[in-house]
């Protein structure tokens, strides 16, 4: 049995160390050669004792998302872990402290509330954490050894995690968590196990490419790095902020450039100046700041000038739910703007797609002269993913139509017309390119100009231009999984909850449904041929989405003109892969009912 | 006010701007403003000062916002960037960032600035960006064919404010100075070789350089800032004053009744680009490499 | 009888089962808890020995899916240890601090095994057959025809002991007071159930009492019992089985009387009127032997299980005291028990 695939859940409140046994857990399984997903939910209180949760997934084989059954809950806290005790699945671990400092009444210890078949395990953690430790914090590391003994983890992980994970503070730190760790594997490693989780071996490294464990913000911070980001501006928001904060410690490393503006007009508006100045230029926010963005999303298509917008979605409308996903956003990021704005909008589905789909944004936004949004999402943002990254960069440093593609004997013109409706592009300190570009409509040489033929020419230029995005080299804009040819059930997804779709496809197909899912990675420019294409082979096409109204449903009918069953949840966490499931074994088995007709 | 007391021709009036240099810095485009617009004088300015100063075309980038001043790109022969209403300054913030090397002028209306884009301002002037920001307070909006403005009098009457503004007007001299703006003057668009001097200075200094201009809007106001009015009231700064001294810029800026011309203010204190160069210096300064972004 | 009780049951054995399976079959309203501190739900124990010959697992010897106890209302408190019971409060306290307040109480908490004084020390060194995870334990220590020195051997040791025998395990039984217990045979009919193990295939040691048990040592088998006459026996696995011993520790302080086990009357109730025992841990009030005795065997057992619950719901029924409990020696020339039958 090599093929390991379990799922744990630590649940507390923001005392107990919720997220940092998590972190540990986590850590050390990608040290130890696991692929792992990971999501934490936070409270959205700053301080205070809000539920926290800590959800991994550690597999050897790939996976796409975290499974909608735990195989193991941790509680730190009863009153917050009872809630999720349904989420064990069947023989799966409930572990729990027996150790309570004050009388519990009835029906508030974890112990009353585990399901007949799930498997108790009632620990001292509290008693050995004081009695190894000398305090009661570390029932957290208690715990986390308990579970690295009972399924026989490698402990050597742990160690250099704890050592890593602490060692900035203090010796004696690392040393009582270690002891710590310790006293619980050796309850773990004692333990009668009777659930059925097999850990095997770890998958060996791939050739030579870098396997990390990174973060979506993470993924977009390594991205723009590697495409030679040389300024960012930004302004902090939810769940947005790390990628700024990242950042702000590695882009001067490289000589590069971090504003904090003073909203996040002010992000774009210099994200826009930099990119017409020739840098490469980025800036993050989430849903209301895109708001903000619009009118700057407008002047940069008009100017045509590059720029690359990363937006992770957030419960909406307003505020919303700051520490909540959605996939809300799609509308505005594809739609919002004055005029006849059409954008590049890309979504990755996991977190190598939020890496490659961030290089890729600073390469099409030179190349075609336009923004780019990479519309993540909190979940996306937030979760970690072992990732594989390529030895070789995989982004051309320069990938700008420049001035020398234009003809020196004739007078420079910006918006000069080409037949690929890209225009040599000159900036600032360029000799003999002197131009203005403005948002107003304008002529080839960027001269304000209102005419019939004028506008119509240059909505064509700006909209056909965009079209080669959707042939752009090095990136998956859209990709078919699972069944080939024609099948009952086709699912159409995009974001992060593509995870989930594949998950669930290959549930139904394990049933016998043929099926297949197909993610569009690129939303606007829409890559309509092959979602088309797909319609075709499709007995009915499925739309799951983390919104209300179907953004990317409403999307897709009024581009492919084909009706779509719509999936949509907003419960501002993961959709269930048992909805999308349910939803597959109905539509097949009305595909099947009408084809018997 | 200088007096004409020798006839001036025109012939020699064009040889000797022809001669100067300074149309090299005009487009071939006319400006649209009315005759007799101040804005004229500050056109004539900044190719004068640019000329004087002896900076490439190619070098310089122009940036306006919206407003009767925004055209101001399309005029001069250099890179221009017009951009949106009340945005200037932080697309400018952003050309500065990604090249430290141009000179920048922003220019804009005091609706632009100090309505829409006031917000802004004092960052722009905080983080002391090197670009030069030349404000055109004629105290209307012009472009849309006058209405009240952020710095039109209480009791002025416009298409928006038919019972007369009731509201008082900002004093932009004292909020730069409040701000933080390392180079603050003032100057007005009637007395142009004063402007175009205020320009030279303002565009030398290096840091975020803050140039009130005072001019009519000779079609939509006829009753506030006319020439005839503003020919009256301004005074040139006192002969003593001390432009490291913030107080005592204050109070020149705080007499409104008579608007003081010349420098009120300046200091030299690291620009928004030093700020980078430490940064980086920092930054470079501890062990770098990727696998700290890696382990996130 | 009042709606709607709280039937509280402390023991997730054949009696504590019994009794929640006919509460429910008669009462569809009440609240039914029954709290053990094992962490697997009811098995049958008597299958264990399946383990020998069986691809198999815990799973395979659950009586009732998961799912029985959610259709039927049953709570099952799983590795939940009872601290202590305030008969006058009616409630009980769990070890982590919970409450729990009873209307009726079944106490079923079965018995543990019983060691005499000398092998106290030896504890560590000793297998069980008594759960699931023990019985694993003895089937992973067994190699492939091992040895198995049983001492004692009550008739719950008996019952593996014949199963250990026909699975080619060899089975050195050292014989004691207790050996046949709950059973007193008279020396004659002691001898012949002796000879007659003896013809089944084990070893039969007698007259000598182990004094304590070691490990086996570098390249010799796993344990070592120690006799009192010097003599060493080698074995992988060593066995106790003196008989049980009932689980009461946290009925002491009720206020319920205890001698050995809990006193019952023929109804199962204790000296508290909410109180109730049944199975292993109790001693039921004979009147023609004027004392209390145990009753053993899945039979029994099942059977105070039902006894139990009915009269918990308002009903006066007694339990059969004359039960035939004889041991036996079969067609096939095997010792046999009552004691080891069950459907």
């Amino acid at each position: 049995m090599n093929n390991t695939d379990f799922q744990i859940a630590i649940c507390g409140s923001a005392g107990d160390g919720t997220i940092a046994a998590g972190d540990v857990m986590k850590r050390a399984m990608a040290r130890a050669g696991f692929k792992v997903i990971a999501f934490d939910i936070y409270p959205p209180e700053i301080r205070g004792f809000g539920k926290c949760i800590a959800r991994i997934r550690v597999t050897t084989e790939q996976v796409y998302s975290l499974k909608h059954h735990s195989d193991i809950l941790v509680s730190l806290n009863d009153s917050h872990a009872i809630p999720h005790v349904p989420e064990v699945g069947r023989y799966g671990a409930v572990i729990y402290d027996q150790s309570a400092i004050a009388a519990v009444a009835e029906g508030e210890h974890i112990s009353g509330h585990v399901q007949p078949d799930h498997l108790p395990y009632s620990l001292p953690l509290r008693e050995i954490s004081e009695q190894t430790t000398g305090s009661a914090r570390s029932r957290n590391i208690v715990v986390l050894g308990y579970v690295a003994g009972l399924y026989d983890l490698p402990k050597d992980a742990f160690h250099d995690i704890i050592q890593e994970k602490f060692g900035r503070k203090a010796a004696s730190i690392v040393e009582s968590n270690i002891k710590a760790f310790e006293a619980g594997y050796a309850l773990g490693a004692d333990t009668f196990k009777l659930d059925f989780i097999q850990v095997g071996k770890p998958a060996d490294k791939v050739n030579g490419n870098q396997v990390v464990m990174m973060t979506g913000n993470a993924a977009v911070v390594r991205g723009s790095l590697d495409a030679g980001l040389d300024a960012y501006f930004g302004y902090p928001i939810t769940p947005a902020t790390s990628i700024m904060e990242m950042l702000a410690t590695e882009l001067p490393k490289r000589g590069g450039r971090l504003l904090q503006t003073e909203d996040e007009i002010a992000a774009l508006a210099a994200t826009v100046g930099a990119g017409y100045a020739g840098a490469r230029a980025a800036t993050a926010t989430s849903g209301p700041g895109l708001a903000l963005m619009v009118e700057m999303l407008g002047l940069g298509v008009m100017a045509e000038v590059p720029s690359v917008i990363f937006v992770s979605q957030r419960g909406g409308p307003s505020t919303g739910m700051p520490t909540k996903t959605e996939q809300s956003d799609l509308h505005l990021a594809v739609f919002g703007g004055a005029g006849d704005c059409q954008r590049i909008v890309m979504a990755p589905t996991n977190v190598e797609g939020a890496y490659r789909c961030a290089g890729k944004a600073f390469e099409m936004a030179e190349k075609y002269q336009t923004p780019v949004i990479v519309l993540l999402d909190l979940y996306l943002s937030n979760r970690y993913e072992t990732v594989i990254l390529p030895k070789v960069n995989p982004f051309e440093p320069d990938s700008s139509k420049g001035r020398s593609a234009s003809d020196p004997n004739k007078p420079y013109q910006r918006f000069a017309a080409t037949d690929d409706h890209i225009s040599p592009r000159a900036v600032p300190g360029e000799d003999g390119a002197i131009h203005t570009v403005t948002g107003l409509e304008h002529n080839e040489l960027g001269r304000p100009n209102d005419q019939p033929d004028n506008h119509v020419r240059m909505s064509d230029k700006r909209h056909l231009k965009l079209q080669q995005a959707l042939s752009h080299p090095g990136i998956t804009i859209h990709k078919r999984f699972g069944d080939e040819g024609p099948v009952d059930v086709g699912i159409l997804g995009w974001g992060s909850t593509f995870g989930e779709i594949l998950e669930a496809m290959f549930l139904a197909r394990e049933e016998g449904i043929r099926c297949s899912a197909m993610k569009a990675v690129m939303l606007s420019p829409l890559p309509v041929e092959p979602i088309k294409a797909f319609f075709d082979d499709c007995g009915a096409v499925l739309v799951p989405e983390l919104n209300y109204e179907g953004q990317f449903a409403n999307l897709v009918m009024s581009q492919i003109g084909r009706p779509v069953t719509r999936l949509n949840r907003v419960p501002g966490v993961p959709m269930k892969v048992s909805d999308i499931l349910d939803e597959i074994r109905m539509l097949a088995e009305r595909n099947r009912a009408v084809a018997a007709e | 006010m200088a007096d004409l007391r020798e006839p001036v021709y025109l012939e020699n009036k064009l040889a000797e701007v022809r001669d100067s240099g300074r149309l090299d810095y005009r487009s071939k485009s006319l400006p649209t403003w009315c005759p007799g617009c101040g804005y004229f004088s500050v056109a004539e300015g900044v190719t004068k000062a640019l000329n004087d100063l002896h900076i490439a075309n190619k070098d310089v980038t122009v940036v306006s916002g919206i407003g009767c001043a925004s055209r101001f790109p399309f005029f001069t022969d250099t890179y221009g960037f017009h951009t949106l209403h009340g945005r200037t300054l932080p697309v400018a913030t952003g050309i500065k960032v990604a090249n430290d090397d141009l000179t920048v002028i922003v220019v804009g209306g005091d609706g632009d600035a100090f309505a829409i884009g006031g917000g802004h301002i004092p960052h722009a002037a905080r983080r002391n960006v090197d670009i030069t920001y030349l404000l055109f307070d004629n105290g209307i909006y012009g472009l849309t064919k006058g209405q009240t403005s952020p710095t039109s009098v209480h009791g002025f009457k416009t298409g928006t404010s038919p019972f007369e503004n009731q509201d008082q007007p900002l004093n932009p001299l004292m909020m730069l100075l409040s701000y933080g703006s390392s180079w603050v003057g003032q100057a007005y668009a009637g007395e142009p070789h004063h402007l175009a001097d205020m320009i030279a200075k303002a565009v030398t200094h290096r840091g975020f350089s803050y140039l009130h201009i005072l001019s009519p809007c000779v079609t939509f106001d006829k009753t506030s800032m006319t020439y005839s009015n503003l020919n009256m009231m301004v005074r040139d700064l006192p002969e003593n004053h001390d432009t490291s001294d913030m107080m005592a810029a204050m109070k020149e800026a705080a007499t409104v009744d008579h608007p003081a011309l010349g420098v009120f203010y300046e200091e030299a204190r690291p620009t928004l680009a030093d700020g980078f160069d430490e940064i980086i210096r920092r930054a470079q300064g501890r062990a770098a490499g990727p696998a700290a972004v890696a382990a996130e | 009888m009042a709606a709607s009780q709280h039937y509280v049951i402390i023991g997730n054995g054949v009696a504590g089962n019994e009794a929640a399976s006919c509460l429910r079959a008669q009462d569809k309203d009440s609240r039914i808890t029954l709290i053990t501190a094992g962490r697997l739900l009811f098995y049958n124990r008597y299958e264990l020995p399946r383990i020998f010959h069986e691809e198999c697992d815990w799973r395979d010897f659950l009586v009732h899916e998961p799912e029985y106890y959610a259709d039927n209302h049953i709570d099952v408190r799983r590795n939940s240890f009872v601290t202590s019971v305030d008969s006058a409060g009616k409630t009980l306290t769990l070890a982590h601090k919970e409450s729990l307040a009873y209307d009726q109480l079944l106490v079923a908490s079965g018995g543990g095994s019983y060691l005499p004084e000398e092998l106290v020390e030896s504890r560590h060194l000793l297998d069980h057959f008594n759960t699931y995870r023990a019985a694993r334990k003895v089937e992973q220590s067994l190699p492939p025809g091992g040895r198995v020195v049983m001492l004692g051997g009550d008739v719950l040791g008996l019952d593996l002991a014949r199963n250990l025998v026909w699975e080619d395990y060899k089975v050195t039984l050292v014989a004691a007071d207790q050996t046949f217990w709950p059973h007193r045979p008279d020396e004659e009919t002691r001898a012949k159930f002796l000879k007659v193990l003896e013809d089944m295939g084990m070893e039969i040691i007698d007259g000598v009492r182990p004094i304590r048990v070691e490990e086996g040592g570098k390249g010799m088998s796993a344990r070592k019992v120690v006799l009192q006459d010097g003599r060493e026996l080698f074995a992988d696995v060593v066995m106790p089985f003196y008989g049980l011993s009932p689980s009461v520790d946290f009925m002491l302080g009720s206020g319920v009387d205890i001698e050995r086990g809990l006193l019952v009357n023929p109804q199962l109730r204790t000296t508290d009127s909410s109180i109730w025992a049944a199975g292993d841990v109790c001693q039921i009030w004979s009147a023609e032997e004027n004392s209390y005795r145990f009753y053993y065997g899945w039979k029994n057992v099942k059977h105070m299980g039902e006894i139990a619950a009915r009269n918990m719901m308002g009903e006066d029924v007694e339990v059969d005291t004359h039960p035939d409990e004889g041991l036996r020696v079969n067609d096939k020339g095997e010792l046999d028990s009552p004691f080891w039958e069950y459907d």
